[in-house]
């Protein structure tokens, strides 16, 4: 078991850094996600925990040892790839064992360690088979094997669904966090869906152009996200961003859109101020005439989505949308008035993007 | 017109051409090999099956059989090896695509010499009083070593030539195989604990299997026609040490005897066993690839 600790971490390609001072904590057990957009060095810092890439500068540590300049093979961790990795022509069993054979283990230690794991995640039916004769379900399933039966300090996941359909990448995300509930092992799994990061992380690690923008647990990163680029990036629909100022009552006006905010929250605004406000679609409904906080537009279009349907409002000449169950009522073309609570209302400094709470 | 009609009128000229002059040169060697031509008299008799009957009594057509067959395995082996070998080298200390660009370049020009300059060249290199090989070797207190009279040696010191040539060679084709090797399962092999050894022979050249045999199977189709070669280097020679099928039949019916009835009967027989072996060979190896 190991807790991972980078410190500093500097890459550059030629004179160009990709990471540049970055510095994390992962606990002792946890399930830690990367999220990000592609390029934000996610992978990167990734490979480098793995061994895989050098690191240009600083020091990473696993289960304290110093692992920094150890070859991959011997720092413990084991790793899925994205493109599964499995060795073409070997048989799923030689490919599940190849790293303990490599260790030079017995036969005799081998042969029930694969039993178990080929157990645990249904693959005793085909432990025979050669990968090219496997669904893409099964050949992930086989990586995670190979990753598992070396009993590693720390599981490393590098998009491990993204080539899989979504009925099956959900039901995988299932598996895999069922599986780091009854082992318990340190994992980073990196990835660029944040429905996926939600569902799955203790916490997630938000990157952007080779910096942690925001960490914390999936709830805090969804309720108070640090910054315009996090709120922007977590939850679907979208979050909707409307540029306003402060107007005295603690009250933001954009327009005819006029919303007061939580004092208790954003208790430094001052009148006058710019601010941007961020909504959650999520957080908004539909509400009757009078009622306070209230946001009055046009209907412009309807996304069943099933349960719950986006309907999306033109005010004063931008677009808003909201989420609401009652979607069947409206047709584009209506007037209608949708509201939130104060204290779902998001606020960030137009310039520099941070987060406005408790400034 | 369909595709497949296109197909074959593309086809037929070639396929006529190559049909007619297998077709005309084979059925003339049987035609040959019943009778008892040769080159001094313009008379001749149908004798049957005589010169085939004749050939499985003649020992110096076992042993150039046998030379034939050593110099299948050791050319075919040696370039495979030495290709393997050098590129994996190659793949795991040069880096740098200038630096491979241009070894791969220098690699490329044994193969693009005449393999008689080829010969030329390396006879006289081999010379025992004159050649930079036996000068070497007289800096280590060796020799002066007969690499092309001592009947030991000479098939081998003939060999090292053509394994120069196309080994070199073939290096470049394995090499370029290599790089284009996705990095994935070598990554994944990094991270189960293999060596540097262990993730070519258990990963890298595992994956690569099914060129390497096409390229084996290519080297033993060429090694066939290494006439020029042994003929300019050794002819044959010291004795019948290095005498392979294709050079006895040539001292049989054109050099020595001009007893060319005899010498198509030998052709004929070679083609058979050659047709045989690498109809087997092929089977093999297409199974062991799958």
């Amino acid at each position: 078991m190991a807790n991972i600790t980078c410190s500093s971490i500097v890459k550059s390609y030629g004179d160009y850094p990709v990471i540049d001072g970055l510095n994390l904590d992962i606990p002792d057990h946890e399930f830690v996600v990367f999220l990000g957009p592609s390029g934000c060095g996610k992978s990167t810092m990734l490979r480098m925990i793995a061994g895989l890439e050098t690191v240009t500068g600083g020091r990473i540590e696993i289960g304290g040892t110093d692992v920094t300049d150890l070859p991959p093979g011997d720092r413990g961790v084991a790793m899925v790839f994205q493109s599964y990795a499995l060795y073409p022509h070997m048989s799923v069993a030689d490919n599940i064992t190849f790293g303990l054979r490599r260790q030079g283990l017995p036969k005799a230690e081998i042969a029930p360690r694969l039993t178990q794991v080929a157990d645990m995640l249904g693959l005793a039916p085909f432990l025979d088979r050669r990968p090219k004769n496997l669904s893409g379900g099964q050949q992930q399933r086989v990586a995670m094997a190979r990753a598992m039966i070396k009993t590693p300090k720390v599981f490393l996941f590098d998009e491990p669904l993204s080539n899989l359909d979504a009925k099956l990448r959900e039901k995988l995300r299932t598996e895999i966090r069922k599986m780091h509930l009854q082992l318990k092992t340190t994992t980073i799994f990196v990835t660029h869906d944040q429905l996926e990061a939600m569902t799955i992380a203790d916490r997630i690690v938000l990157m952007r152009d080779g910096a942690i923008e925001q960490m914390g647990t999936p709830d805090e990163i969804f309720e108070r996200p640090a910054s315009h680029f996090v709120a922007d990036f977590i939850g679907t629909p979208a979050m909707n961003f409307i540029d306003a100022t402060i107007e005295p009552g603690h009250v933001a006006r954009s327009g005819s859109i006029a919303l007061s905010l939580s004092r208790d929250l954003f208790p430094g605004l001052r009148p006058g101020q710019k601010v941007e406000l961020g909504l959650r679609p999520a957080s908004m409904d539909l509400v009757e005439p009078g009622a306070p906080n209230a946001i009055a537009g046009r209907v412009v279009l309807v996304e069943n989505m099933g349960a719950e349907g986006q309907v999306i409002t033109e005010v004063d000449g931008r677009e808003i949308s909201f989420v609401t169950a009652q979607f069947r009522r409206v047709k584009p073309g209506d007037a209608v008035r949708f509201a939130l609570r104060p204290d779902q209302i998001h606020a960030f400094d137009p310039v520099s993007g941070r987060s406005l709470l408790g400034a | 017109m369909t595709r497949n009609t296109f197909v074959r009128l593309t086809l037929v000229p070639a396929i006529a051409l190559l049909a007619t002059l297998a077709l005309v040169s084979i059925g003339g060697a049987i035609w040959f090999a019943l009778s008892n031509r040769t080159l001094r008299s313009p008379d001749y008799d149908f004798v049957g099956a005589y010169n085939f009957l004749r050939l499985l009594r003649d020992s110096r057509f076992f042993n150039a059989l046998e030379i034939s067959a050593l110099w299948e395995v050791i050319t075919v082996s040696g370039t495979l090896g030495l290709a393997v070998l050098l590129s994996v080298l190659i793949y795991e200390t040069v880096q740098k695509p200038l630096w491979r660009n241009l070894i791969c370049f220098a690699f490329l020009v044994p193969v693009l010499l005449p393999r008689v300059a080829a010969a030329f060249i390396w006879r006289f290199m081999y010379s025992p009083s004159l050649g930079v090989i036996n000068y070497l070797c007289g800096l280590l207190g060796i020799g002066p070593v007969e690499f092309l009279a001592d009947p030991s040696l000479a098939l081998m010191s003939v060999a090292v030539v053509d394994i120069w040539q196309w080994g070199l060679f073939f290096t470049v084709i394995v090499l370029k195989l290599m790089e284009t090797l996705p990095r994935d399962p070598i990554e994944a092999a990094m991270l189960d604990n293999a060596r540097r050894w262990e993730i070519h022979a258990y990963v890298t050249l595992p994956m690569l299997k099914g060129p390497l045999i096409s390229l084996a199977l290519v080297k033993a189709v060429e090694s066939l026609r290494s006439f020029d070669l042994i003929f300019v280097m050794t002819g044959g020679g010291p004795g019948k040490a290095t005498e392979t099928l294709d050079l006895y039949a040539y001292q049989m019916g054109i050099n020595m005897g001009g007893r060319i009835s005899y010498a198509s009967a030998m052709s004929l027989l070679l083609l058979l066993v050659t047709t045989i072996a690498f109809t087997i060979i092929w089977k093999a190896g297409k199974k062991w690839a799958a």
